[in-house]
């Protein structure tokens, strides 16, 4: 049987128009699809039911033992972090936040670690933006700053900038101008028509620059800024003032180097100057398929995109204070609930190293890393395969991911609504 | 002294969803390096190097790269390089994953798994399925 | 069978001509009956002003760019925030608080149901999704349709029919409620950062003009027999001068409804300005009134605006940016493909600040100039005007010529020379106050059959208990007390239960949300329409099959089916 228009549940593209075939309630085929959301699709090493630590091994529990240690953990801790959320659907994060408020928890998601810094920059100087449609139909310059999406959001190119048909262009590949700016010459810089490599660090500088230019101040400009020349920054310039409409999109290359979240700002601001120009747009490469979901989710619940602490009752924002790196690596939390993200891989080491020192329950369908440091693993359907629920691509569009086989597994959903309805009738709230 | 990147590859991707296999392991312990930096190393290709920060050490595999800057190396993010990445972010909950200093030294030692690093930390390693 | 009687209250009721006689209320399974048994749970309205539960017929409270408003705003989640306290969960926010900020927040002051001003259908899942998390208001939502792509081919094309039909299919797609107008034509021209100039200005590309969008998509609105009107955020908003396109706006308007006005024209506030710049700004109410009052098949609201600060928000994404120039604070804008724009600023408004002096009379004087409370009806564009929590002020100024005369003296001392409001004596009733409040917005949004706006019998028990006493507080001397009275309810009633009692909420809650399927004959579907399925899968981003709001995202729903003539 053949599932069409299936939404891809791997990076932030959501590009919703795979071709599943199943068979027997497996997945044999996957068509339209990038090398990352296939492997995902093709899939075969899920757990089938939590497990425990127990002393120097692991044992096979049940749902209800499992279900009942989270709900313990949750009510006895007194500082517990419940992190992850872009690896699941918008209801399941629902319930997180209702969780958290209940606990007076902490709650973030993996955006500290990806997009966090971009979002202390909008929330400084705000966020030209629109839905990647929109530059789909009309770009005739796309930047790509700090990103790679041929590596990491395969078919962004092809769905929505220099390979998609565009309304606005008769032939858009040729009509389209690409820049890529990069420390590294990466497999997209490769295809671009104007490759500006900026020395590691320099990003800052070169926004600097070119916000200059844009001026009419290039005088002020030196030769060379941060291993970019003036006239290569002059004819980048040239090309975003004739454009009719430009769209910047940027990566962690802007926000995990030196700078952070004044990168982004300064991004935005070269976007806000342009805009006084000609047209142009700046949007942030998501990176998880619903980590802007999870974004959505917080803020329309909690009035803040991430690291939320409810411990007063109110909810609480101070990225680099709120923030699970940050909780983790002062020692802070001592209990951490983790749904759909992988902090044993991709938290520095100073931080997992205090998951091995305080009871952790693992929401996740498959082994990861972090399962190392978990006392309980809860697998689950997986959202976007066997399980249903909305998501946020990285322009805000909302779209509902799908399931094509039956699931054998609860879903995250299911799984999250179980705890907390046993820890409302465990704190008699009803 | 080198400065590190650390950043999405494809292949990290794709292992992404599968991280107890050696295939991860594979990807996530390369040291992507220019191949002049290469030479002033006197190593060759494929040889381990031991990449430290002021966060900690850990064993890599070499693989040359010309599209890096020299001066650079690039690492799949991963256990790894988080291994010597810090856990400070400046009051910004966001750690330096990239443009961090660090020293290069030619070893012979193995490379760890992921699993051992996991160890290392305190976790306990999960294998069967 | 849950039981509810209501004595002793003071009812206000103008859609049942009754206006403060002391009666009893009955309540059977959440709607208004003529009489109840003994065993019923009683409350005892002490003679209080009692009304229909509020309606709020223009409003920015859920969806895409309201959520981005707070999202880029910590500075106002933190100047609201309340901790979790029984049924109550935390809430942030001022101007755009939470959405269980924003719907507690409306049921103390007695609302419960609104409507939300602007959705991009692209993004309708979204404000269902809020939706969801306002439990305590029915809510609906505006669908944006001011730079459509198909439908402004098909104006182009002259074939009315297919505008409404691709409107029809739609609005039964995303679960729209009614077809929002904002800037028509000018949100497309913000796709190349221009915008339309006047309603004659031809859109870039589409060579159609914002006059012929407006026209087209009144004659498709009663080809679908929707309950509402159009709902049109004209052009050239915020413009010096702009109220000459207002009156030429009202002029293409025909009277083409016996139940309801043919238009909305919202937030007229803001599109009733003389002048040619921002040093000669002053108040053409006048004129806009003088157009209203003869103009029975137009209902507008005030779009008041409330000094101090706030969060402006709208599709008009041209017009934000033209705002943030003025402001420098920061900007947000949110083009949507093939349909709409929006854009977010904050702003302070001043009553040191001439212009906002203008604005905020210019509110005032459209109510008191207007004849027929039924065509004005109070509103702020929460928040683009104030944060609705606002809205006890704006009764009291409206109430109490004393009062406006004490703010007056206030603002700054050149207003005066600018608008006419020193010069109107008008203080308004309690009954005119019930209509703008909740009667006449239920009737323009086309709900009163539905039983909203109104204690008669079927009607739904949606009903607001105010701490004052009409008969023996005169409005016109005793604002403070019209304040506190209207800012918090001894009791809002919901489907017959008690929600929230003197600010306190008391249950979950679980909302309805009203929508409408127009049926539109096979042969006019855009269901397997060649051309449009082509054109929607080569330039939207979102396969046509993934479009339409799932079932899923309805939970409790009214859908109204309405027979489309086509």
């Amino acid at each position: 049987m053949k599932h069409y228009d299936v939404v891809c549940p791997f990076c932030g593209c959501l590009c919703d128009d795979l071709e599943i075939t199943v068979e027997n309630n497996r997945i044999i085929g996957v068509d339209n699809g990038c090398t990352l959301g296939n492997a995902k699709f093709m899939g075969k090493e899920r757990l089938s039911s939590p497990i425990r630590r127990n002393g120097d091994g692991w044992e096979t529990i049940s749902y209800e033992e499992a279900v009942g240690y989270t709900v313990d953990m949750l009510l006895e801790a007194d500082r517990p972090l419940l992190y992850g959320w872009s690896g699941t659907h918008g209801e399941a994060q629902c319930t997180g936040v209702h969780m958290c408020e209940l606990v007076g928890g902490i709650i973030d998601s993996t955006t500290s670690v990806c997009h966090g810094p971009s979002i202390l920059a909008i929330q400084e100087v705000g966020h030209p933006g629109c839905t990647l449609g929109r530059v789909k139909n009309r770009a005739d310059v796309v930047i790509y700053w700090g990103c790679n999406p041929l590596e990491a959001h395969p078919r962004h190119m092809s769905r929505y900038t220099t390979y998609a048909d565009g309304y606005f262009l008769d032939n858009a590949f040729r009509e389209r101008k690409v820049i890529v700016v990069d420390v590294r010459k990466t497999e997209t810089a490769r295809v671009a028509d104007e490759f500006v490599r900026i020395k590691p660090g320099g990003d800052y500088a070169v926004l600097s620059a070119l916000r200059a230019i844009v001026r009419g101040k290039g005088d002020m400009v030196p030769a060379s800024v941060a291993g970019v020349s003036r006239s290569q920054l002059e004819r980048m310039v040239a090309m975003c003032k004739d454009a009719k409409f430009g769209a910047v999109f940027f990566g962690l290359g802007l926000t995990m180097t030196k700078g952070k979240y004044k990168n982004i700002r300064n991004a935005i601001e070269l976007v806000d100057e342009l805009s006084r120009h000609t047209k142009f747009t700046i949007t942030p490469m998501r990176g998880h398929w619903n980590v802007y979901g999870s974004n959505e989710v917080f803020t329309w619940m909690t009035g803040y995109p991430y690291a939320i602490d409810f411990c007063r009752g109110i909810a609480f924002y101070n990225p680099g204070e709120t923030s699970a790196i940050d909780i983790l690596a002062r020692k802070e939390c001592d209990a951490c609930l983790i749904v759909g993200s992988d902090p044993g891989a991709h938290f520095p080491r100073g931080c997992a190293e205090h998951l091995a020192d305080i009871p952790v329950v693992v929401i996740d369908p498959v082994p990861t890393m972090t399962t190392a440091f978990a006392n309980v693993q809860i697998p689950v359907a997986v959202s976007g395969i066997d399980a249903e629920g909305t998501a946020y691509r990285m322009d805000g569009v909302p779209i509902r991911v799908k399931k094509v086989i039956e699931p054998t597994l609860p879903s995250d959903s299911e799984v999250l609504g179980d705890i907390f309805a046993r820890m409302k009738e465990a704190t008699g709230y009803d | 002294m080198f400065i590190l990147n650390t950043g999405r590859t494809i292949t990290q991707g794709r292992h992404v969803e599968h991280k107890f296999h050696q295939g991860y392991a594979e990807v996530a312990s390369t040291c992507f390096i220019h191949p002049f930096d290469l030479m002033d190393l006197d190593m060759e290709e494929g040889e381990h190097v031991e990449v430290a920060s002021a966060w900690g050490s850990v064993v890599l595999k070499t693989e040359s790269c010309e599209d890096l800057p020299r001066g650079t190396i690039f690492v799949p993010l991963g256990p790894f390089a988080n291994h010597i990445i810090p856990p400070r972010t400046h009051s910004t909950g966001m750690p330096d994953f990239k443009n961090i200093p660090v020293e290069l030294t030619f070893t012979e030692r193995e490379r760890p798994t992921q699993w051992d690093l996991m160890e290392q930390l305190g976790g306990k390693r999960y294998e069967t399925l | 069978m849950t039981e509810l009687l209501i004595r002793n209250a003071c009812v206000i009721d103008p859609i049942n001509d009754i206006c403060g006689e002391i009666m009893d209320i009955a309540v059977r399974d959440g709607k208004i009956v003529e009489s109840v048994g003994s065993g019923a749970e009683v409350i005892d309205a002490n003679g209080n002003l009692t009304m229909p539960g509020g309606v709020e017929s223009h409003t920015h409270i859920c969806g895409t760019k309201v959520n981005f408003g707070r999202y880029m705003s910590p500075e106002d989640m933190r100047a609201g925030r309340t901790a979790r306290r029984g049924h109550m969960h935390a809430t942030s926010g001022y101007s755009v608080p939470t959405t269980y900020g924003t719907s507690y927040r409306y049921s103390a002051m007695g609302y419960t149901t609104a409507l939300e001003g602007a959705m991009a259908p692209l993004e309708a899942r979204h404000t269902h999704e809020e939706f969801a998390y306002t439990p305590l208001q029915d809510m609906m939502a505006n669908t944006l349709f001011d730079g459509n792509w198909p439908v402004m081919q098909a104006i182009h094309e002259g074939d009315h029919k297919r505008v409404a039909a691709i409107v029809g299919w739609t609005l039964a797609a995303v679960k729209g409620f009614a077809i929002k107008l904002t800037n028509p034509g000018g949100t497309e021209a913000w796709g190349w950062g221009k915008d339309v100039s006047s309603i004659r200005d031809p859109v870039p590309h589409f060579e159609v003009t914002p006059a012929e969008i407006i026209s087209a998509m009144i004659e498709a609105n009663e080809m679908l027999n929707l309950p509402h009107s159009v709902h049109l955020h004209c052009n050239c908003l915020g413009k010096p001068g702009n109220y000459e396109t207002t009156l030429e706006t009202f002029d293409l308007v025909p009277n083409a409804h016996d139940k309801r006005q043919s238009l909305y024209a919202t937030h007229v506030q803001f599109h009733a300005y003389g002048g040619s710049s921002w040093r000669d700004i002053c108040s053409r109410s006048e004129e806009i009134c003088r157009s209203i009052n003869s103009k029975p098949q137009i209902v507008m609201d005030m779009g008041q605006v409330m000094f101090g600060k706030t969060t402006t928000m709208t599709a008009d994404g041209p017009m934000e940016f033209n705002l943030y120039r003025l402001y420098h604070n920061k900007w947000s804008n949110h083009d949507v493909e093939l349909e709409t724009g929006s854009g977010i600023i904050p702003v302070h408004y001043s009553r040191k600040n001439l212009v906002n002096s203008i604005m905020w009379a210019i509110g005032l004087e459209l109510a008191l100039l207007t004849d027929n409370p039924w065509q004005c009806i109070l509103a702020t564009d929460n928040p683009n005007g104030a944060p609705f929590v606002k809205y006890p002020e704006i009764i009291a100024l409206l109430m109490s010529k004393r009062y406006r005369n004490e703010v007056f003296a206030t603002v700054h001392p050149g207003t005066e020379h600018n608008v006419p409001l020193a010069a109107l004596d008008r203080e308004l009733t309690w009954n005119d106050i019930a209509i703008m409040t909740r009667a006449a917005p239920a009737k323009a949004l086309g709900l009163v059959d539905v039983g909203k706006g109104h204690l008669g019998e079927g009607a739904d028990a949606d009903i607001a208990i105010y701490p004052i006493d009409i008969t023996t507080t005169d409005p016109a001397n005793a604002p403070q007390d019209v304040i506190r009275a209207f800012a918090q309810t001894d009791y809002t009633i919901k489907r017959g239960r008690v929600v929230c009692c003197r600010g306190t909420c008391t249950v979950d809650g679980e909302n309805t949300t009203i929508w409408v399927k127009p049926q539109i004959s096979e042969n006019h579907s855009m269901e397997d329409d060649p051309e449009f399925n082509l054109n929607f899968d080569r330039y939207y981003t979102v396969r046509k099959r993934n479009y339409p709001v799932q079932e899923e995202y309805l939970h409790r729903n009214l859908c109204i089916e309405t027979e489309a003539k086509l």
